[in-house]
C-alpha cells in the first residue's frame, strides 16, 4: 500500500535521511553536481539554438559565458522571481534525491525503487521550466496533441502548476525513499529516531 | 569561514559578476558597435534570404532601416502571449534606449497569432492600423499587452468592438473603418504571410521568438523571454 507522508515524524525521518546522507561529504558533492546539472538542463533545453550558437564559437568566450548565464533563473531575467525560484528549489530536490537514491542502491544494496519519483519529478520540472520561458506555448502544443487546447486557458499560472506538481512529486519521491531506508542505518545512524 | 567555503563563495561571486550586460556600451552610453568577432561562411543566411525576414520591408519597424543598421532583431509576436507581454514591459524599453534609439539596432515586429485565440484577430487589427498609420499599430499592441487580462476568451467579434472603441478613443484613426477592413478578411494574407514566415524560420509555436542579423548575416534565435544582456552578446553591439 502506498503510504503518504501526512504526519509530522514522517517530515521528520525525511529530515534526517538527508540529513544524514548528504553529511557524507561526497554525496553531499554529488547531490550538488546533479542539481547544477538539473538546472543546467532546465535552463538551456530552453535555449537550444543560443547554446549551438555560443558553442560554435561565434562571439568571444566572456560573451559566450553571459549569454549562457543569462538563460539561468535568477542570474538571468527568463523567469520572474516565482518561477525562477521553483525552478532552483526542483534542481535541488532532484540532486537531494538522486543523491538518496545512489545512497540507497550502493550502500544498502537494493534495487532504485523510488526511483521513478525522480524521472517523473525531472520530466514535470522541464515542462514548468519550458512554460514559464515561453508562456503557455508548450503546454498549448500539448493539449492540443491530446485535442483539448482550450484546457490550457484554464491555467492561470502560465505553466507554474507544473513547477509545483513536480515539486510535490520530487517530495514525495524523496520521503518514500526516506520510508524505504527506515529501519536501516546511514554512517552507523539509525533512520529511524521514533 | 573555511577556506572551502572561501574559495566556492568567491567563485559564486565571480560567476555572478560575469552576469551582467557586457558588450560595447556597458555604461548605457551609444558607442559605435565593435566589429562582429567571426567571420560569415558564403552560405550563411542573410536579410535576403532568411525566411525571417521574407517581406521585411513591409513590417512594422522601429530604428534605422533594417538594411542598414548593425543589428536587426526580427520579432515574432503574439498579442494575448503573457510571455511577449513581459518582454515588452521588461526589454523593449531598455532595447529602445541603448540600442533602437541610437541607431544601432533595427526592431522588427511580426504578428504571430499562435498563443491564444483571441490573438488572431487582434493580429489583424494589428495589421489593419499599421496599413493606415504606423504610430497607432504601437499603440494598439501596447494596449493589447496591457490589457490580455480582458481579452482573453473573448471572442473575434469582442476583440474587434474593443479594439475599435480603444482605437476611436486614443488615435486619429477611422477605427470603424479599419477594424471593418480587418474584420472582412481584408488583412489575413498579411497575417497569413507572417505565420508562413515563423513556421519556415522555425519559430514553431514559441513566442516570443527571435532572430538575430549582425551586418545583415544571421547568427542566431531566440525563442521564449530573452533578456537584454543576450541580446546584446549575441549581436555584439
Amino acid at each position: 500500500m502506498v503510504r503518504l507522508p501526512t504526519a509530522t515524524r514522517d517530515w521528520r525521518l525525511v529530515g534526517r535521511t538527508v540529513r544524514l546522507v548528504l553529511g557524507i561529504p561526497s554525496y553531499a558533492a554529488w547531490a550538488l553536481l546533479l542539481s547544477i546539472l538539473a538546472l543546467t538542463v532546465f535552463s538551456l533545453s530552453q535555449s537550444l539554438s543560443v547554446l549551438a550558437f555560443v558553442l560554435s564559437g561565434a562571439v568571444p568566450a566572456g560573451a559566450g559565458l553571459r549569454i549562457l548565464l543569462d538563460q539561468y533563473p535568477v542570474l538571468g531575467p527568463r523567469y520572474d522571481l516565482v518561477t525562477g525560484f521553483a525552478l532552483l528549489a526542483i534542481a535541488a530536490l532532484v540532486g537531494v534525491n538522486l543523491a538518496l537514491v545512489t545512497y540507497h542502491v550502493r550502500e544498502h544494496g537494493l534495487s532504485a525503487e523510488g526511483g521513478g519519483g525522480s524521472a517523473v519529478g525531472v520530466l514535470l520540472g522541464l515542462l514548468g521550466a519550458g512554460c514559464a520561458a515561453c508562456g503557455s506555448a508548450i503546454l498549448a502544443g500539448l493539449l492540443s496533441l491530446f485535442g483539448v487546447a482550450g484546457l490550457g486557458t484554464l491555467l492561470p499560472f502560465e505553466g507554474l502548476e507544473f513547477s509545483a506538481v513536480a515539486l510535490v512529486v520530487l517530495l514525495l519521491s524523496t520521503y518514500w525513499l526516506a520510508e524505504g531506508m527506515r529501519g536501516g542505518e546511514i554512517r552507523g545512524c539509525p533512520v529511524d529516531i521514533d | 569561514m573555511n577556506r572551502r567555503g572561501f574559495l566556492t563563495t568567491g567563485l559564486a561571486l565571480a560567476l555572478a559578476g560575469c552576469a551582467g550586460d557586457g558588450g560595447a556600451g556597458e555604461d548605457g552610453t551609444t558607442t559605435t558597435a565593435p566589429p562582429a568577432t567571426s567571420t560569415p561562411t558564403p552560405d550563411a543566411e542573410t536579410l535576403d534570404t532568411h525566411p525571417a525576414a521574407a517581406d521585411l520591408a513591409a513590417q512594422p519597424t522601429l530604428g534605422p532601416d533594417p538594411r542598414e543598421a548593425t543589428g536587426v532583431i526580427v520579432a515574432f509576436e503574439d498579442p494575448s502571449c503573457p510571455t511577449c507581454r513581459r518582454f515588452e514591459e521588461n526589454v523593449v524599453p531598455q532595447l529602445r534606449e541603448e540600442l533602437i534609439d541610437p541607431g544601432t539596432v533595427s526592431f522588427v515586429f511580426r504578428g504571430y497569432p499562435v498563443i491564444y485565440p483571441w490573438g488572431e484577430p487582434a493580429t489583424k487589427a494589428l495589421e489593419a492600423a499599421y496599413d493606415h498609420d504606423a504610430a497607432a499599430h504601437w499603440t494598439l499592441l501596447a494596449h493589447y499587452f496591457a490589457n490580455q487580462g480582458s481579452y482573453r476568451g473573448s471572442e473575434p467579434a469582442t476583440v474587434y468592438d474593443e479594439t475599435e472603441s480603444f482605437l476611436a478613443a486614443e488615435t486619429d484613426l477611422d477605427a470603424t473603418a479599419v477594424v471593418d477592413a480587418a474584420r472582412n478578411g481584408e488583412y489575413d494574407a498579411a497575417v497569413q504571410t507572417d505565420l508562413d514566415a515563423g513556421e519556415a524560420a522555425g519559430a514553431g509555436g514559441r513566442t516570443p521568438h527571435l532572430f538575430f542579423f549582425r551586418d545583415g548575416v544571421y547568427r542566431t534565435k531566440s525563442g521564449g523571454f530573452t533578456g537584454i544582456t543576450t541580446i546584446k552578446n549575441v549581436l555584439e553591439v
